[in-house]
């Protein structure tokens, strides 16, 4: 099992504005459909306000507004991913959610230095396989930019006492 | 090398022992010397001395070793307490501590030579060198016991013990004194002593015993032990239970009167304290030395039963119960379509029982939880005598330092806040409001001047009162200083009540101090009281008697975790008021809102309130509606009205953080989830009045 997880990679296949992305399962918490958002005013603009999650409350992002893209079409295909990493929980919109797939590593190759669409910044390769192909994201960079660092700048201490 | 969890336990021993001498000290320097109270302190200072010691803690040991000869010699009487003593003995205090700190490695090296100087010149001024007592590690010397003479505290009713006493004779149950002799050739002493636990517990209570229970059933005791019983059976009848049990040499048991006569006469003044170590010691000594032993009082370790528990297990509880209830909302929805559809049908009366209970197991839950996150005030009220001595010293003031409520409970978060803003409140109180001795009695008043400091329950709330009987604060003078500071204009100043005068030392920038000392007044303290206490929900009041003294109330919620809030509709959103902030709603039409400039406002009883719009903060759309609510909210002399479209009513709710994604969030202080799972934003009241509130004052003037 050991050999597979430094040779293979699993990931989220995903579906946003006709592009197929892939994200790293071990990020991934749970993939729900959608629900009422409510909007959180004072937030970036892709940040469409935050849900109840069996009891806790989730940040949810519009991820093609993320990108700078249009703010995606709400559909009965259309999910929320939620993601989390050391620190954080958000949910992510994403036009449909189709498999989980797992590769070689080998497939990965680096993103190709033409993709100058805006959200080049974000990916962390492309991968080929089964004549399919895959924009691998990179969870960490869409969760922490400079808008993110702006927020986690301003003094958490008052909300720590909250919680 | 210790495990963590023993290194927990001996950290949490020594915060507590510490803490004890600390309190007793205390004691003794106002009340004078009382032997229970050096006793107390000498048995923690041994404690410490014995598991420092034991740990490895040289330092800790050689100090405590110390302070123990102190009491030693207290106790014997050969020594006096006396001021410069007590000040040594704070230093020692203190410099434990900061040895606790280097062993947690908070703290750099400690030297504790200074301070066990300062002790031994204590015990050397007051003539003879120090006997010196025992010391763990070492090969114990035989505690200086004569045979035979040994008295046995246990048998000795403090007052307690005697209320007990008194209180079993009324209900019927007769206190014996029993000393239980096990055969010294015996392989299983413990098990002989469980035994004898046992079947005394059967037929009665065991409230003391020497050794403690814990020591006795491990089997680490001499030749016997001595309990205390109290039973509704006859002498006879303990006697004989006990004598049936095997390998049991002799019973003794006599009854016990409160007057004290079964004792056999000494007083707890001379008693040495003893360790498990020392009781192996008394193995070699004559047989009637052991016959009775002196106990230290196991009453409390027997009669406590808790467990800690890390808070975040606490709060994640809390969470779990948070989810408990939304999912019971959606049965009872559930419920109410089953009985729309199936009327009386027995499956759907059946649902609507099991939610009924379902509610209400929840809502106890939940409510049991909340106590459990709950800590005694005490926590805080403690460190205070202490510090109060050290600033009356400091300032040559002369204090009656009262504390009462100690026992009331707050939420531990609320604990943690509330111990600076408290500690300024006294100080000032000490420094500004207590006038010098001297001129005390020139102005009639007592020579000591009373700080009294209390915590009550007021509905769901806690105040906290601090009250002195000082000097008091002059409206007229606090206004004067005011322009001086140019704090506020004097027009202002002019138009102002005495009331918000006494507002004033709350705003930044403000001290009456003339000198400023480094016990009070740089005049930054107040308005951080202020923001601190409001922080967390709370508010300050201050009432003052010029020549009398002042008082300040401390207005507190319980709990920082659940709040009570009022809950307002803006089309589909609905948002969360802390109700700490609402002062008044009002209905309104549309045409009563004027307009002064760009603003809006409406008349209130002749005065202008400045409105907000929700959708105005947040940037959200807001269709306007004939019929609107405005909710008032104030926070210190600051008056706002938001304008909303429905008030849906008042509601506790839990709070939630936005998260470390969203961070925080201008005018937003959390979320909340209702009952039906619904998200509400919590409005950041205080924020909001801060930043866009005008001052009332302004307002009404015009």
């Amino acid at each position: 099992m050991s050999e597979n997880k430094r040779e293979e990679e699993q990931v989220v296949v995903f579906q946003l504005r006709n592009q197929t992305y892939g994200i790293d399962i071990d990020s991934v918490l749970e993939i729900i459909r959608m629900e009422s958002i409510v909007q959180v005013p004072g937030t970036p603009d892709f940040v469409e306000g935050i849900i109840n999650l069996r009891g806790r409350i989730i940040p949810v992002m519009d991820l093609s507004r993320r990108f700078g893209l249009e703010a995606a079409d709400i559909t009965v295909s259309s999910r929320i991913i939620i993601v989390e990493t050391s620190d954080i929980t958000v949910g992510m919109i994403v036009d449909s959610v189709s498999e989980v797939l797992r590769f070689p590593l080998s497939c990965i190759e680096p993103p190709p230095p033409m993709v100058g669409a805006g959200n080049v910044e974000f990916i962390r390769g492309v991968a080929l396989y089964d004549q399919r192909m895959f924009i691998l994201l990179d969870l960490a960079r869409i969760l922490v930019d400079d808008e993110k660092n702006v927020l986690s700048l301003m003094d958490t201490e008052a909300m720590k006492i909250l919680v | 090398m210790f495990s963590d969890v023993e290194m927990m336990v001996f950290m949490e021993e020594l915060e507590e022992k510490i803490q004890l001498i600390n309190d007793n000290v205390l004691l003794l320097e106002r009340d004078g010397e009382s032997p229970l109270v050096i006793q107390e302190i000498f048995r923690a200072a041994h404690t410490i001395k014995g598991s420092s010691a034991v740990m490895g803690y040289e330092k800790m040991s050689r100090l405590t070793h110390e302070i123990e000869n102190l009491f030693d010699r207290l106790r014997q009487g050969t020594m006096k307490v006396t001021t410069p003593m007590v000040n040594v003995l704070f230093e020692a205090l203190d410099t434990l501590k900061v040895l606790k700190e280097e062993i947690t490695g908070n703290a750099g090296e400690v030297d504790e030579t200074p301070v066990i100087g300062k002790i031994k010149s204590c015990l050397e001024d007051s003539g003879s060198a120090p006997a010196d007592t025992d010391y763990p590690g070492s090969t114990a010397k035989a505690p200086e016991i004569a045979a035979g003479q040994e008295t046995v505290d246990i048998f000795q009713p403090d007052e307690i013990l005697e209320n007990m006493i008194r209180e079993a004779e009324v209900r019927g149950y007769q206190a014996y004194k029993i000393y239980v002799e096990v055969d010294p050739d015996t392989q299983m002493k413990n098990v002989r002593a469980f035994l004898v636990f046992e079947s005394l517990q059967q037929m009665g209570d065991i409230i003391k015993s020497y050794p403690s229970a814990e020591e006795i059933q491990d089997g680490r005791f001499d030749k016997g032990f001595s309990l205390v019983l109290f039973s509704r059976e006859d002498q006879g009848e303990v006697t004989n239970l006990i004598m049936s049990i095997a390998e049991i040499n002799k019973v003794e048991v006599t009854p016990l009167e409160t007057n004290g006569e079964a004792t056999a006469g000494k007083t707890s003044g001379e008693h040495v304290e003893q360790t498990a170590q020392e009781t192996r010691v008394l193995n070699e000594m004559p047989k009637e030395a052991a016959e009775v032993r002196k106990a230290a009082p196991q009453m409390e370790r027997t009669t406590i039963k808790t467990v800690r528990v890390d808070v975040q297990k606490l709060d994640s509880l809390m969470n779990l119960v948070g989810e408990l209830v939304i999912d019971r909302t959606r049965i009872d929805r559930f419920a109410e379509i089953f009985e729309g559809k199936y009327g009386t049908d027995d499956l759907a009366e059946n649902i609507l029982e099991i939610s009924n209970h379902l509610g209400q197991v929840t809502t106890d839950l939940q409510d049991e939880i909340m106590k459990a996150r709950m800590l005694p005030v005490a926590t805080v009220f403690n460190r205070l005598p202490r510090m109060v001595r050290d600033i009356a010293q400091k300032l040559g003031r002369e204090i009656d330092f009262i504390v009462e409520g100690q026992e009331t409970e707050l939420d531990r978060n609320v604990i943690e806040i509330i111990g600076d803003p408290l500690i300024h409140l006294i100080r000032n109180a000490i420094d500004h409001g207590i006038e010098p001795p001297e001129e005390r009695v020139r102005l009639g008043k007592s020579r000591v001047g009373r700080v009294r400091l209390k915590a009550s329950y007021l509905e769901s709330h806690i105040v906290i009162t601090l009250e002195d009987d000082g000097q008091g604060m002059d409206p007229a003078k606090l206004k004067e200083l005011a322009v001086e500071k140019g704090v506020m204009t004097a027009e202002a100043v002019a138009r102002m009540s005495d009331r918000d005068a006494l507002e004033l030392i709350m705003a930044p920038g403000f001290s009456t101090a003339k000198v400023v000392s480094d016990v009070s007044g740089r005049g930054v303290g107040m308005d951080i009281v202020r923001s601190q206490i409001e922080q967390i929900n709370g508010t300050v009041e201050l009432d003052t008697v010029t020549g009398y003294g002042t008082t300040f109330f401390i207005k507190l919620p319980l709990t920082l975790a659940i709040i009570r809030a009022l809950m307002v509709s803006l089309g589909e959103q609905v948002f969360a008021f802390p109700l700490t902030n609402v002062q008044e709603t009002l209905a309104i039409k549309r045409e009563e809102i004027k307009m002064i400039r760009h603003n809006e406002v409406i008349v209130v009883r002749g005065r202008v309130l400045p409105l907000v719009r929700i959708s105005d903060i947040f940037k959200i759309e807001e269709a306007d509606e004939d019929r609107l609510y405005v909710v008032m909210l104030g926070s210190a002399d600051r008056r706002i009205g938001v304008v909303v479209h429905r008030l849906i009513g008042e509601q506790e709710i839990v709070i939630k953080s936005l998260g470390n994604y969203l961070g925080q969030i201008t005018g937003l202080s959390g979320a909340t989830i209702l009952g039906d799972g619904r998200v509400a934003l919590i409005v950041d009241a205080r924020g909001l009045v801060k930043e866009l509130g005008t001052e009332e004052l302004a307002y009404a003037a015009n």
